[in-house]
């Protein structure tokens, strides 16, 4: 199914690139018809029998997210994955979908950081909305992930010294202080804290503090 | 004998009647004295005591062998010293008068000079009137003892009032009343008597007696005819008529016989019924009569003899004894006049009457109906007992389809989780397809060639949602068990399919492994299915705790030696080596839910299969449950012609 989309359920939250759909499901049937389903709705989807069959095919970088289904023989189950994805790092937003109403294995999947838990039969509008959802939340994690980079970018273009005033600022010293303490004068480390803000894009004094707040939350 | 020599004990001969007291007074004297020396003597010297019976008549009268019987039955065993019984003879009537009579004591004192007897018996009327006239002689001094002698004749001598014997009255009266009794009918009574003097003297009693007794009936007396003429008359006689006789010594010829012999002649001619008063008649064709034993007479005789020379002081008169007298009847006349069994009294004496069955066989008979009845009674009890079995085995088989049933219902109801599930993947991926159908319809983009997938995958779906139902519907339904060949293998395929969503609900792995081709077994299919069912359940059971990569349950199908293996294995913590044998018991259970019935009744259906069914554990190395059946003898015969 590699068509326009022609309806509007993924449209207005898919942004420029189409999102891609993940769906780990033994029962081929069921696989065969959900991923039809989310072809007709306009998304890309792709399928797979286990979460090995998963793991082993390469993940391309692109919006998406994982349609699992909870109870899956052989191999990791789809919780098992979950964790292993969440501990590489790999965010991909996962909505789980179980034959059963298992409420203790619903529980621990919301709390493994799940968007939904769908139970089959799934009803097309509550798997659209989950998936919209999923792919908002992986929009969002993306965009962050987006700015991370952008700033670590900039950070690595800063020289030793300037680098030095910036570690400072973000311990929250005053210029004074690191003149001080790197033993140079106060209108030297004005110079390199102007660099630095037209190096890491920063406008304001204030714009800095924030930037630097949020660095110091990154490294704890 | 000298002791007694000189003692004289003389009867008086006397008939005079004054002046008999005081001779008797005189006589009990010299009684006692006898009696004292008799027994002062004879104890010291004899090594036997002799007793001389001296009889009236012949030797083979009937009623002389008869009496001496009786004597010779109470003398045996005598105590302290045995009793020689010596007979003689005086063969009266044919014999007689004073000649006769001494020469009789000459040779009775010439015989028994050596063995003098100690006592004398007089038998019957002649020979007591003999010794009594002739006072004592041959042996004087020697007790008497009388016997059979009637009233009248006693009462013609002055007897000393120990003198004792038994008297006799011959029943005339008595036996022709009874006679008259059983023939209301009768006219005419016909009174047949002899010509000796003895005979006369019965004739004149008779003639005395019998008009009171005859009533209306015309009476005849027949007294005095020769035999041959008698016998005549009495063959033309009619059955209206009543014979009545003593018998007879002597006949109108003067020929001498007696009356056991006459009675003979005279039954035998008789066309009417002949009765009369001695038991010696009974057998030569009378009816019967009221009629003294002679031999009982004998006995008694013979009782007193003992106490006489056993030295005991007989108390006249009660040692007197008077013979008692009995109806006797001859069974064979009874039934020839048609007299009634009823009319007999119960005091009677029956002769010649055959026993009965019952009286000849009583034990052979009882213990035979025993015998009969008993087993009859078993053969019943057996009979009851085999329909009361077939009963309870109806019942037991309707109890074992029932629990069979029940039991795969509760397997069914353990299953539904899993059941669901699989309905439910069917109808998600039907739904999911019929939404995807949907958005495509909607869509104007062509989309043909989709849609035929999709709907070929919604039949697809519908079908395995509907086979699910029917797997569950062919579990659970009710049905008397069958027995068809099947495929055991398939069977046991279908079940694992069957059993998959539950071991994936359980996260236990399914390890199946069947041998194929596989042949035939006969049973009930679904009953096949669900012991297998119930092994797996259990095996699922037992590895719920285990670590998931250990959660296996193996079921491997093999054919070995005609019989198909089928084995459950797992490789959780086994069975308890005490309970290995027991788990088949009903209501055993080792867990916490649970009735305990699933496994007796998968015993019940293998072994109706003639199969078997077996448990194995090692110490945790997990359970083997294995249970084999026959290969179907149809399905061997088939193998056998097409290889």
């Amino acid at each position: 199914m590699t068509r326009e989309r022609s309806l509007p359920p993924g449209e207005a939250a898919t942004p420029s690139a189409r999102a891609l759909i993940h769906v780990v499901d033994d029962d081929e049937s069921l696989r065969s018809s959900l991923l039809d389903l989310l072809r007709a709705a306009g998304y890309d989807a792709q399928g797979y029998g286990s979460t090995g069959e998963f793991l082993l095919k390469p993940i391309p970088d692109r919006p998406g997210c994982l349609l699992l289904d909870i109870r899956l023989p052989g191999g990791p189950s789809g919780l098992e994955l979950q964790a292993a994805l969440t501990d590489r790092g790999f965010a991909l937003p996962t909505i789980f979908v179980t034959g059963y109403a298992d409420v203790p294995a619903s529980v621990r999947a919301m709390k493994a950081g799940a968007v939904d838990f769908l139970e089959k039969p799934v009803v097309r509008e509550h798997l659209f909305e989950a998936v919209e959802r999923a792919l908002e939340r992986d929009a969002t994690t993306r965009a962050a992930r987006a700015d991370a980079q952008r700033h670590d970018a900039r950070l690595a273009s800063l020289t030793a010294r300037e680098r030095e005033v910036f570690d400072r600022i973000v311990a929250g010293r005053r210029n004074k202080d690191i003149a001080a303490e790197l033993g140079i004068s106060l209108r030297t480390v004005k110079a390199y804290r102007s660099q630095l803000m037209d190096k890491l894009g920063v406008g304001s004094a204030a714009e800095l503090g924030r930037l630097a707040g949020a660095y110091r939350a990154a490294q704890d | 004998m000298d002791c007694v020599d000189g003692v004289f004990t003389i009867f008086a001969a006397s008939s005079m009647h004054a002046g008999v007291r005081a001779r008797a007074t005189a006589w009990m004297f010299v009684a006692v004295a006898t009696l004292w020396a008799t027994s002062t003597c004879t104890v010291v010297a004899s090594p036997a005591r002799n007793v001389l019976v001296l009889f009236s008549n012949s030797r083979l009268v009937p009623g002389n062998v008869e009496v001496d019987r009786g004597l010779r039955d109470a003398f045996r065993d005598a105590q302290p010293l045995p009793i020689h019984l010596f007979s003689e003879f005086l063969d009266s009537p044919e014999f007689g008068g004073e000649a006769h009579e001494q020469a009789v004591i000459a040779y009775l004192r010439a015989k028994y000079a050596g063995r003098a007897p100690d006592i004398m018996v007089a038998f019957s009327d002649a020979s007591f009137e003999f010794l009594a006239r002739h006072r004592g002689a041959p042996f004087p001094g020697v007790p008497l003892v009388y016997a059979s002698v009637s009233p009248t004749v006693l009462q013609r001598y002055a007897l000393p009032k120990d003198v004792v014997g038994v008297s006799v009255e011959y029943d005339f009266g008595g036996t022709i009343e009874q006679a008259l009794r059983w023939h209301p009918n009768a006219q005419r009574l016909v009174i047949v008597t002899g010509t000796s003097s003895r005979d006369r003297g019965w004739e004149a009693r008779l003639r005395r007696e019998v008009p009171s007794l005859a009533g209306t009936r015309r009476v005849e007396f027949w007294a005095g005819l020769p035999t041959a003429a008698l016998v005549q008359q009495l063959a033309d006689l009619d059955a209206h008529t009543v014979v009545f006789t003593p018998g007879y010594y002597a006949d109108g010829s003067g020929a001498m016989s007696s009356p056991g012999e006459t009675i003979k002649h005279i039954a035998r001619a008789s066309a009417a019924p002949v009765y009369g008063p001695l038991d010696t008649f009974i057998g030569t064709g009378v009816v019967g009569g009221r009629m003294p034993s002679f031999e009982g007479i004998g006995r008694q005789a013979g009782r007193i003899v003992k106490q006489i020379l056993a030295g005991e002081q007989t108390a006249a008169p009660a040692t007197v004894a008077v013979a008692p007298i009995a109806l006797h009847v001859d069974w064979r006349q009874v039934q020839r006049f048609g007299i009634k069994e009823a009319d007999i009294p119960a005091d009677a004496v029956i002769h010649y009457r055959a026993p009965t069955f019952w009286e000849q066989y009583r034990l052979v008979a009882i213990i035979a109906t025993s015998l009969i009845l008993l087993q009859a009674g078993l053969i019943a009890a057996l009979l009851l007992e085999r329909r009361r079995r077939q009963t309870a085995e109806v019942a037991a088989q309707k109890h074992r389809i029932e629990l069979a049933h029940a039991s795969r219902l509760a397997v069914a109801g353990e299953l539904t989780a899993s059941i669901a599930h699989e309905i439910n993947q069917p109808l998600g991926a039907m739904q999911a397809s019929a939404d995807a159908a949907d958005l495509l319809l909607q869509s104007d983009v062509e989309c043909r060639s989709d849609l035929r997938r999709i709907v070929t995958r919604i039949r697809r779906d519908s079908v395995r949602a509907s086979d699910v139902i029917s797997r569950l519907r062919s579990l659970l339904a009710r049905h008397a068990p069958e027995r068809h060949p099947f495929d055991l293998g398939v069977a046991i395929d279908e079940v694992a399919t069957m059993m998959s969503a539950e071991a994936r609900r359980r996260s236990v792995a399914l390890d199946v492994r069947i041998d194929s081709p596989l042949p035939p077994v006969a049973g009930d299919r679904t009953q096949i299915q669900q012991v297998l069912i119930n092994l797996v359940l259990n095996a699922m059971d037992a590895v719920a705790d285990l670590e998931t990569d250990r959660r296996v349950v193996e079921i491997a199908v093999e054919r070995l030696d005609g019989r198909i293996h089928v084995a459950v294995r797992d490789r959780g913590k086994g069975i308890a080596p005490q309970d290995v044998t027991k788990v088949f018991d009903s209501f055993y259970s080792t867990k916490s839910s649970g009735m305990g019935l699933g496994l007796s009744i998968a015993r019940t259906i293998v072994e109706a299969h003639e199969g078997r069914i077996f448990a194995e554990s090692a110490v945790d190395a997990g359970a083997t449950f294995w249970f084999d059946l026959p290969v179907s003898p149809d399905a061997a015969v088939a193998q056998l012609s097409t290889s």
